[in-house]
């Protein structure tokens, strides 16, 4: 297994394990490495859009679908609260941890709160909508707004 | 990429904010587009979908036009 793969695994689980970011010195020590080589690894993985960092160029702020902040959009997995980047990766830990959970968001208009029962198969039969701003192409023009 | 009670609130809130209103994806559409997505994250052999990849599955789904096009210059 590659660096790189190893690094990108090293936090992804950290995220599934604790619903947090690793800091660099955790991801380091999971994958036995000094810190700048974790941090090339780091410039590597953004260019692959598996990893958004803060402006600091060391805090993660997104592994999607997690996210390292607190966001509108909160997801239950076996007692573990995760906040994930948007609607669609709110969707999207309970599909990467395979695992069922809850979904807790919001109508954006109203603040009507959705409540989600999640399960393997999917979300249950709902009339609730997701809407998508920003066009394909460009979602990662600006990953954060998107 | 929000979620909505209804189409009248994404109208409600597109209008409020000055932005186009774009196509809606219903509950079921976003939960095949997260595990395509996602599903396979946390394995080793993870790797996000290629545009040819992501065209073919919109198109499935029937999210065919050009918003959804990964490489389209219609929205430059």
């Amino acid at each position: 297994m590659s660096f790189d793969t190893r690094t990108k695994l090293a936090i992804y689980r950290h995220f599934a394990e604790t619903g947090q970011k690793p800091s660099l010195q955790v991801v380091a020590e999971r994958v036995h490495a000094d810190v700048s080589s974790v941090r090339e690894a780091y410039v590597r993985l953004c260019a692959q859009r598996v990893l958004v960092l803060e402006p600091d160029g060391v805090s993660i702020r997104m592994a999607p679908p997690f996210s390292a902040v607190s966001t509108q959009h909160v997801v239950i997995v076996d007692d573990t609260k995760y906040f994930a980047n948007c609607a669609w990766d709110s969707f999207g830990i309970p599909a990467a941890l395979q695992r069922a959970g809850q979904v807790h968001s919001r109508c954006e208009q109203s603040g009507e709160p959705l409540n989600l029962e999640i399960d393997l198969n999917g979300p249950p039969s709902c009339s609730w909508l997701f809407h998508c701003l920003v066009p394909a192409a460009k979602w990662w023009d600006d990953i954060v707004f998107t | 990429m929000l979620f909505f009670r209804s189409e009248e609130r994404v109208r409600e809130w597109c209008a409020a904010h000055g932005y186009p209103m774009r196509p809606l994806v219903t509950m079921d559409q976003l939960w095949t587009l997260a595990t395509t997505w996602y599903s396979t994250r946390l394995q080793e052999n993870s790797r996000r979908p290629k545009p040819d990849e992501m065209r073919s599955l919109f198109a499935r789904l029937g999210l065919a036009d050009d918003f959804w096009d990964p490489q389209s210059d219609s929205f430059g």
